[in-house]
């Protein structure tokens, strides 16, 4: 099994390289490539069953999207064929058409999901998020300078229950085509949520893949929910 | 900016609001501020300013800086307006600049030491236009409030004002290269036996070279991004500093610093890197400033590190440490996570990680727990780790993700229980790591600690009795 993380040495904000970690403990044989800024990634010359790519600053998307425009209908064509890639934290921003910045800039990203981002960046957004993944509780954490606003049909990733989904009007988080997963859900996202890390392992063909210290995992994503119903 | 109708308003309003703290004894509030703020937002732009101000900011160890500098100052006799009972974000500076005025508002003092939280610069730096400003480092911080490095880097540019003396940290190419046009001086430890070639944090926020993005170069990694590096692509390299911690004498708690063609020893209250870094720029902020050498040294002398921010304390031959790691910080707790490892003997940990404010009324944040290195808790001379708090699972769970053997984790909800569950007699310390508002916690599990400990038999009788 391959797993390649795009361009680890920038685009690994937030905690988010520990959904990595952690996949490595439940996928001891697997391998994993980490494609720097001046590789060219893998997945476009061989199969990989996961790709990954992290959050980054608003300054580094800018030199990913420089870096993926020449592979666009590559990727384009992976995701349709079912290829399963996971882009957590404001990388999802760069599947959308543009992102808008606060002077009013329009920086083209890659127009495979009919969505455009707004960035604000005197007003952080901070909140927790509980939504649902196939009828489970899922919960995570947001902390970002944009929103995402849908420009036409997209499907999102988690129905929101209580919190922000996409945007503050927008009934869910994040983004699901195929097997693409993108959400601005950040931290260690796997870590969090059981449920949703199993399905992502079934997605890789690692069904029988067992998940690592499930009862603590278990029990940490129970006391969060309980502590979030109770406190908010 | 002129003083108008409503700035004298906002003065009068907060010197009342003062009086009336005065009265019933309420201290080191940042009320008054506050209120001018309200009343006039850009209150601090029409206040006068004192002669000369000196800021002091960066992400960690500024406020161990600033009270050092201060300290040094006020035992030379210097007479200063500062905010360390107060805030460092606008409101605890002006709640000092109004403290500091006449009726009037004019200044008492001519000169001004503040501490500045590098987040608020924008209300800050252009209004009170420092003449010197120290900036210790630059690291990720709290993600809700900080965001990434890159955002307080370009909050730094856009507002340090281009006629300030800047003290930066030549090992540190974030904070060394803040508005290169502004005059400069560096300050640098000179390489140490304890660094590499390699860094061995999950935290590294400079790779590429500041000049041409090419592939840095690391001539030495100290921890994280803070080394020297140099890149081969365009010959870009880490500034030379102008005051250079050349030798570190632990045992004796003394430094040597050259600056020019001269060195000195000074003394060293605390001889933990980051503490070292802390010494070094406070001698040379106070060297910038103008004081000699020898007045620096012998101040500081007289210092130790504030008892709120590390404290030992020795009971039956064993010590019981407590050490702030401040919460959402992982560099901060990165940093006090290494020196727990490399602290002589067996060590027992207790965490108390949680965010206070979170804990009580909403779900933290848990994201900053995988970007700080638990993996130096996994050494062989620690014997055992207590996670404490409403996240208890969270940290468990981290701790197992780097490695921590299950037998040594113990995990509880309970605060104030942890000290029941340690196991002291296996350990030659016990550390207690804390949040800046827990300390009041902190205290209460150390005495519990104490008590443990007081109950053993006397660490020297323990091991003659072993061999």
């Amino acid at each position: 099994m391959k797993i390649e993380i795009l361009f680890p040495e920038s685009c690994n904000l937030f905690g988010d390289m520990s959904n990595m970690r952690y996949l490595k403990k439940c996928l001891p044989e697997a391998e994993f490539l980490e494609t720097s800024f001046d590789m060219e990634p893998v997945f476009l010359t061989e199969p990989v069953d996961l790709v990954y790519l992290g959050p980054m600053t608003e300054r580094t998307q800018e030199r990913v999207l420089a870096k993926l425009f020449p592979h666009k209908e590559k990727l384009r064509e992976l995701i349709e064929s079912g290829a399963v890639f996971f882009f957590t934290g404001n990388a999802m921003e760069l599947l959308g058409s543009y992102i808008e910045t606060d002077d009013g800039r329009r920086i083209d990203c890659l127009n495979l999901f009919p969505f455009h981002a707004r960035r604000d960046m005197m007003h952080r957004h901070n909140s927790t998020f509980l939504g649902s993944f196939q009828g489970k509780e899922l919960m995570g954490f947001k902390s970002q300078f944009t929103f995402a606003y849908p420009e036409g049909e997209l499907t999102g990733l988690f129905p929101v229950k209580k919190g922000v989904g996409l945007n503050p009007k927008c009934g869910f988080e994040g983004i699901r085509s195929h097997n693409f997963f993108g959400t601005y859900l950040l931290g260690p996202l796997l870590l969090l949520n059981p449920d949703f890390t199993r399905y992502l392992l079934s997605c890789m063909g690692a069904e029988t893949a067992a998940l690592a210290f499930p009862e603590e995992m278990e029990a940490a994503y129970e006391a969060r929910l309980k502590d979030f119903l109770e406190k908010t | 900016m002129k003083r108008n109708l409503r700035f004298y308003f906002a003065l009068f309003f907060a010197k009342g609001t003062a009086l009336v703290l005065k009265l019933i004894r309420r201290k080191g509030t940042s009320m008054p501020g506050s209120w001018a703020i309200i009343l006039c937002p850009d209150f601090l732009g029409r206040m006068p300013r004192p002669k000369t101000v000196i800021g002091i900011t960066g992400t960690n160890g500024k406020t161990t800086v600033a009270n050092m500098v201060e300290d040094v100052l006020s035992d030379r006799g210097y007479d200063f307006v500062c905010n360390r009972s107060g805030t460092n974000v606008n409101t605890g500076v002006a709640s000092a600049l109004i403290a500091n005025s006449t009726f009037f508002g004019k200044p008492k003092k001519d000169l001004a030491i503040f501490e500045l939280d590098e987040r608020s610069s924008p209300k800050i730096l252009p209004y009170l236009k420092p003449d010197l400003l120290l900036c210790t480092n630059l690291f990720r911080d709290s993600f809700k409030r900080n965001a990434h490095i890159e955002f307080i880097v370009d909050i730094l540019n856009g507002y340090i004002p281009d006629s300030t003396r800047l003290v930066l940290n030549a090992d540190d190419l974030l904070c060394a290269g803040l508005k290169p046009e502004n005059p400069r001086a560096y300050f640098s430890i000179d390489q140490m036996s304890s660094d590499g070639t390699e860094c061995h944090n999950i935290v590294r926020d400079i790779t590429s070279c500041p000049e041409c993005g090419g592939k840095l170069s690391w001539d030495f990694v100290r921890y994280h991004h803070i080394g020297r590096a140099h890149c081969p692509a365009c010959g870009f390299h880490s500034p030379e500093a102008q005051y250079r911690a050349s030798a570190i004498d632990g045992e004796n708690h003394r430094m040597t610093v050259c600056s020019g063609d001269k060195s000195r020893e000074f003394p060293l209250p605390n001889q933990t890197t980051i503490n070292v870094y802390n010494s070094l720029s406070a001698i040379a902020l106070l060297s910038e400033f103008g004081l000699a050498p020898e007045e620096i040294a012998a101040s500081m002398d007289k210092l130790s590190i504030s008892a709120t921010r590390y404290s030992e304390e020795e009971v039956n031959g064993r010590k019981v440490i407590l050490h702030l790691a401040k919460g959402q910080n992982p560099i901060a707790c990165s940093r006090a996570f290494e020196n727990i490892r490399d602290y002589p003997g067996k060590k027992a940990v207790i965490l108390f990680l949680d965010d206070y404010f979170d804990a009580a009324h909403s779900v933290e944040n848990t994201a900053w727990l995988f970007d700080t290195d638990f993996e130096f808790l996994r050494d062989e001379s620690i014997v055992q780790v207590i996670a404490a708090g409403a996240r208890h699972w969270d940290v468990a769970l981290r701790l197992l993700l780097a490695e921590l053997p299950k037998e040594k984790l113990s995990h509880l909800r309970e605060n104030q229980a942890a000290a029941g569950e340690l196991h002291a007699e296996q350990a030659d310390a016990v550390f207690i790591l804390y949040d800046v508002y827990t300390i009041a916690l902190a205290n209460h599990v150390k005495e519990q600690v104490k008590e443990i400990l007081a109950g053993l038999p006397e660490k020297g009788e323990e091991t003659a009795h072993e061999n």
